[in-house]
């Protein structure tokens, strides 16, 4: 997750529902109306990296610390309610993570460190524990034949994350050199 | 990168060969190379016109004091590059053995917790000899293909259980020899650092919310 890292840059990308918590003059283009203002309790889809940001900073900071707002307030997203974490929690391995979201991981963690989600991190730790023992079974079962082109993995793998795809790529490959190299010899 | 992006956070298999092959293995040398004192005090010249073994990055010294049918010990690569033009054959290490083998998979079969004690290169040092050294193992070579593809097997198994217990913090590897620790690298890695990031997005001293 750093400055420059592709994949943290388009999981920032991804929207989320925020509600303004003042009338803010201007920055109706967010809302789709450019030129005219925001109201307050307006219902925003705004990008994480600046919802992340207006979570935080408030209006009158300067002047009263203890009241002072943030300009928006973050609602709950659809990713994280507790309908797709019991789907989690009944079966982590048949679940389409990639129709949540494709970004799942990454920004379950942004989530988690933005309000110190316990209950989150608890689920992710599962899910993530379950779903690796299945990648590591699809990985390392490499079939001669396909060593080269890359035979279809069913239906697993179309709901991967793009976390696990690059687990899954780079345990796969090394596998396969593995298998390559015993079988050379 | 000036690395590629395959070879950036682990090794190749083929560099696991190059490591392997820079340990010690006995030989038979078929030829001499130790100059005999009595040619080398009537001659006077002899010693300085046969061509001596001058090495960097290995011990020379056993190169040129070979006795044919006389044990000795060089590096792996030596030793191959010898086979390979006839002039030695190798001597197996002792766990190269049928009965050995057949101990290590029986170890492996009792205690379903740890792996037996293989030295740290045996798949790779096994894979070498069946391949180019195949005549001078004691045993039939293709019996002992087929016990190494069992101990493979048996130790693939048990790492499949061990990536069960993953966490945050710590792996416990006794025994798992280099490539076995090689073909996981990534995949561990990965889910580790992965739990470790889950793990450090809460921090302990903040309240519940």
């Amino acid at each position: 997750m750093s400055y420059y890292d592709i994949d943290d840059i388009l999981a920032d990308a991804s929207k989320f529902p925020c509600r303004f918590n003042y009338d803010i003059p201007g920055l109706g283009y967010l809302e789709g109306n450019a030129g005219k203002e925001i109201r307050k309790n307006a219902k925003v889809e705004l990008p994480l990296w600046l919802a992340r940001i207006l979570a935080i900073v408030g209006g009158d900071a300067g002047l009263n610390d203890e009241d002072a707002l943030p300009f928006v307030e973050l609602m709950q997203p659809e990713m994280f309610s507790p309908k797709v974490l019991n789907a989690i929690k009944s079966g982590p391995v048949t679940l389409d993570v990639h129709s949540i979201n494709s970004h799942f991981y990454a920004l379950a963690i942004k989530w988690a460190t933005l309000f110190n989600d316990r209950d989150l991190i608890e689920v992710l730790n599962y899910m993530l524990l379950e779903r690796c023992q299945e990648i590591n079974n699809h990985a390392s079962s490499v079939q001669l034949e396909n060593v080269g082109r890359g035979g279809s993995q069913g239906t697993f793998m179309l709901t991967l994350d793009e976390f696990e795809k690059v687990l899954y790529k780079d345990s796969h490959e090394s596998c396969k050199d593995t298998k390559k190299w015993v079988i050379r010899k | 990168m000036s690395l590629p992006w395959k070879l950036r956070e682990t090794f190749s298999p083929e560099e696991i060969q190059f490591m392997v092959e820079n340990e010690p293995i006995k030989i038979f040398p078929r030829f001499t190379t130790k100059p005999s004192v009595r040619g080398a005090a009537r001659g006077g010249s002899a010693p300085s016109a046969q061509p001596r073994w001058k090495l960097l990055t290995a011990n020379d010294t056993p190169l040129n004091n070979l006795v044919a049918i006389q044990t000795t010990q060089v590096a792996l690569w030596i030793a191959l590059l010898l086979k390979q033009q006839g002039k030695c054959s190798i001597v197996a290490p002792e766990w190269l053995r049928l009965a050995q083998l057949q101990k290590h998979i029986d170890y492996e079969l009792k205690n379903t917790e740890r792996f037996s004690d293989l030295p740290w290169n045996w798949l790779v040092v096994a894979q070498l000899l069946f391949s180019k050294a195949a005549d001078d193992l004691h045993d039939p070579v293709h019996l002992l293909r087929g016990k190494v593809q069992d101990l493979r097997e048996i130790r693939l198994g048990k790492i499949g259980q061990g990536l069960k217990h993953l966490n945050e913090s710590h792996l416990q590897l006794d025994n798992l020899s280099l490539l076995e620790i090689n073909e996981l690298r990534p995949f561990v890695l990965g889910v580790m650092n992965k739990l470790k990031q889950v793990h450090g997005s809460v921090s302990e001293d903040q309240p519940d919310e």
